[in-house]
């Protein structure tokens, strides 16, 4: 973007970049980030890499300006810099623009900057210049609303170049773009770092941050761990690192006990294709015993390929549940967990009622009136079984921790019986210790004559809770990976990444 | 559990709690709601035996006359209730209650139809407002505010159109008709048995809708799904709750329920106008929100409704009696929706 009215610059004379010193980040009794210390030169592109729950998204939100950082410096080209009070330095361009849809693409470039006359005023000549560079004029007068998703990235780059911002950080950007758009935004990002801007990359996609990126950073355990450049910078290399450390099998539940060949078909799915294109073509069987993950980055259709077999995505195909086709198979034989426990939780019921949220027939006697009694049983029961760690179940569900509340969530789907138990990312956002109590519960689930189904995007997990691993990439679905074959995390996370690599270049091919 | 579990669980790492474990959470925070709002009303009451004459204002008839006045808008409130509850609005009950009573009116007055047929085309046409309001709502995903907003006005014109804006009363039907004195003597006696004590039959016919509205929201599964409906939608539909049926029967029962007030009214004060029910958006409102219901859903109680509307009647017949004048209760009235509201928040982020 160096014709946006200011003379190109070579990038190692503009100054120092980002220096960022034991930051520090706690949330109540959660360490998100333990200390992290990372550069970021101008002029380089820096990939961002990490697992969830490692204090990616912590470090996101605090160069932002969205959190404040409880401990550490930050400083901009020699500087003490605090995003909280001088946001303007830096620019986030997140997979969903943060702007406002109802005013048009010029008005969102101006807004904020509009002049102290009150009165509306035309865009001047650099904005006009930016917008051409960006190829956004044509657009100027349209609602930023009705234009697609590449162009309102954009609008959100020209109004980070049109107040002359420093830092452009772009998280996930491209998840829900077209290839020929990624193309685009790459290049731009590239054009970016030229004109010596400090720009980073945040992405679950390790074969664009191993092409685009000139050095990548893993997160893990809210640290910066290492940083990958030059030779040791490969899809494989990052991958590894992202797992270096985590995940080990406990003995006995690395012990995979099948039901045999004669365990019945829990699902089977032939043909199997999305609504809206986000998968084609699927071919599953799932026996019941087992527990198979699905993994793929965003925007690979397997979280939309996971919802659907719960029925929350529509799908077109064969399906079958337990034997049973059709809808009604599908919703008396499924239980969704998502990923997200706002949309699994009711806030303003307690522990107890929700664990009991799905049930009907069992907590109610003649004339639909609830058998309380019964309610807090299954309850206590479920406290138990689950060991949920909560001195009341009538408390309400806030006052329980992350993990706390997931195994609520997760109780409350198992307690339905399904055939098919789907948990969208069942461990995100919790602790180690109900991380592994989630696992227990999973597998106990499963070896009761239940299929598991799990959408993944993390290795470890993946490593630690499946049985068969297929990944999904552009929508299709790969042979499977028996887990119990691979030696140690690393190694299924080599084979991993080259089944996404190897669907991704197969697409290119035509 | 639907299948015998016969492995033992797991010791629980606390242990089963058993009566100290009942108190505790939302019921307690309710019951701090509910004893809020009676120690407001004691107050009230206090205050305005000392402002008024005396014998006039805490006597056995006023406060008689109290629960009448409160029991057309606790009866409409408590249907409100469940649609608040499910996290909805309606703003047609108090049309819906004018178009029920005229329904009755001109059917029975000057079409000439028996008393019990006149009634059922009020539920009848109740059961069809709630339903057109859900479709929109479920079906349509149109926001319940504009829907009944809408249907408010819809409703009203039919009112209008039936009644052709005449008031009717069953002592002077039109010319030619004759209303049997049977009839009216049945019907006003819905509302004007002389019972033990002088209780007003109306505020009978609240208690059992109070009785009932109270079973719906804390003993029933339909209650319990309707908080969790309201409490969050998309928790509601991945958990497979029947949203959309629930959401037809909230809204059915709220425009019974007013439907039923505007008879018992009609039978009480013995005649009907088509503008009857306009008046109570406010009251009704105000009673389910000092009541503790929650306009973003998932919270409400008929106790704390009936409170609520009991501490209005009482405000309203008090400064009535204070020969107060307009302005001053509606003043009064606004004030304490919106600071029952304000401290319900405060109360709230003490809590936390």
């Amino acid at each position: 973007m160096a014709a946006a009215g200011t003379p190109a610059v070579d990038g190692a004379t503009v100054g120092l970049g980002l220096r960022i010193r034991g930051l520090r980040k706690w949330y109540g009794d959660t360490r998100a980030l333990d200390g992290l210390d990372l550069d970021a030169r101008p002029g380089e592109i820096l990939g961002v890499a990490g697992p969830n729950g490692a204090g990616k998204s912590t470090l996101i939100k605090i160069l932002a300006g969205e959190a404040r950082e409880d401990g550490g410096t930050i400083e901009l080209d020699g500087a003490v810099w605090r995003p909280v009070l001088d946001r303007d330095r830096v620019a986030v361009v997140h997979q969903e623009p943060q702007l406002f849809p109802n005013l048009s693409v010029a008005e969102n470039l101006m807004v904020g900057r509009e002049g102290t006359r009150g009165l509306v005023r035309d865009l001047d000549a650099q904005e006009r210049s930016l917008m051409v560079d960006l190829a956004i004029l044509e657009y100027a007068n349209r609602p930023l609303g009705s234009v697609p998703l590449a162009i309102q990235q954009r609008v959100e780059i020209g109004r980070a170049l049109a107040r002359d911002a420093r830092v452009f950080l772009f998280d996930e950007p491209n998840s829900a773009l077209t290839p020929d758009e990624s193309t685009d935004l790459f290049r731009r990002i590239h054009l970016l770092a030229e004109a010596g801007k400090v720009v980073l990359l945040v992405s679950h996609r390790i074969a664009e941050l191993a092409q685009h990126a000139d050095r990548v950073a893993l997160i893990l355990d809210g640290l910066c761990t290492t940083a990958l450049d030059g030779e040791a910078l490969t899809q494989e290399g990052i991958a590894a690192g992202l797992v270096t450390g985590q995940a080990t099998r406990e003995s006995e539940e690395q012990i995979v006990v099948h039901l045999g060949e004669d365990a019945g078909v829990a699902l089977r799915l032939a043909d199997w294709t999305h609504g809206t294109g986000e998968f084609h073509g699927i071919d599953l069987h799932v026996r019941a015993g087992e527990i198979i993950a699905i993994v793929g980055v965003e925007g690979s259709g397997a979280r939309e390929l996971v919802r659907s077999i719960a029925g929350f995505e529509r799908g077109t195909g064969h399906i079958e549940v337990a034997g049973r086709v059709g809808r009604s198979a599908v919703t008396s034989g499924t239980s969704l967990v998502s990923a997200d426990r706002q949309m699994s939780l009711f806030s303003n019921l307690s522990i107890g009622d929700n664990m009991v949220s799905r049930l009907s027939t069992e907590i109610t006697a003649g004339g639909g009136a609830l058998r309380r009694g019964r309610m807090l049983q299954i309850a206590h029961q479920l406290r138990g079984q689950f060991r949920v760690i909560a001195t009341s179940v009538h408390l309400p569900i806030r006052s329980l921790s992350g993990g706390n509340q997931q195994k609520v969530a997760i109780a409350a789907a198992i307690v339905k019986r399904p055939e098919v138990l789907v948990l969208e990312e069942p461990t995100r956002g919790v602790d180690v210790g109900s991380k592994r109590e989630i696992y227990r519960l999973m597998r106990e689930y499963a070896s009761e004559g239940h299929a598991v189904i799990i959408y993944c995007t993390e290795v470890p997990e993946v490593f630690e809770a499946a049985d068969l691993a297929y990944v999904v990439s552009d929508g299709r679905l790969s042979d499977p990976l028996i887990v119990i074959n691979y030696a140690d995390v690393e190694a299924l996370a080599r084979a991993v990444t080259r089944l996404e690599r190897h669907s991704l270049e197969s697409a290119a091919l035509p | 559990m639907t299948q015998n579990n016969t492995r033992t669980p797991p010791a629980p790492l606390v242990a089963s709690g058993s009566a100290g474990e009942r108190w505790s959470g939302r019921a307690l925070a309710a019951g701090i709601r509910v004893g809020g709002l009676l120690i407001a009303i004691l107050i009230v009451i206090v205050v305005f035996t000392l402002l008024s004459k005396p014998n006039t204002f805490l006597t056995i008839t006023n406060m008689l006359g109290v629960m009448r006045s409160m029991s057309t808008i606790a009866i409409v409130a408590l249907g409100l209730t469940l649609v608040i509850v499910v996290g909805e609005i309606d703003l047609s009950f108090g049309y819906m209650y004018g178009l029920a009573s005229i329904l009755i009116g001109v059917s029975w007055i000057v079409w000439g139809w028996p008393i019990y047929l006149s009634i059922l085309l009020a539920f009848a046409a109740a059961t069809a407002v709630g339903s057109i309001n859900s479709f929109l709502v479920t079906v349509l995903k149109i926001p319940s505010f504009i829907v009944t907003l809408g249907t408010g006005q819809l409703v009203f014109g039919t009112t209008l159109l039936v009644s052709n804006t005449a008031t009717l009363n069953p002592a002077y039907p039109p010319v030619g008709k004759v209303v049997p004195q049977a009839q009216v003597d049945w019907f006003f006696g819905l509302s004007n048995q002389s019972l033990p004590l002088g209780i007003p039959m109306q505020a009978f016919w609240m208690a059992g809708v109070a009785v009932v509205i109270g079973f719906i929201l804390s003993r029933s599964l339909f209650g319990f799904r309707l908080k969790a409906i309201g409490g969050n939608p998309v928790a509601a539909e991945l958990a497979r709750l029947p949203i959309l049926k629930y959401k037809f029967a909230a809204f059915i029962l709220c425009s019974l329920l007013a439907s039923l007030a505007a008879m018992l009214d009609f039978a009480f004060i013995g005649s009907v106008q088509p503008n009857a029910g306009v008046s109570l958006l406010f009251p009704v409102f105000a009673a389910v929100i000092i009541g503790g219901a929650s306009l973003a859903g998932g919270r409400g109680t008929a106790i704390g409704t009936l409170s609520g509307a009991l501490l209005l009647a009482i405000i309203a017949n008090g400064l009535a009696l204070l020969s107060a004048g307009s302005y001053l209760s509606n003043f009064v009235l606004g004030g304490v929706t919106i600071a029952a509201v304000v401290l319900d928040r405060f109360t709230q982020s003490l809590r936390k």
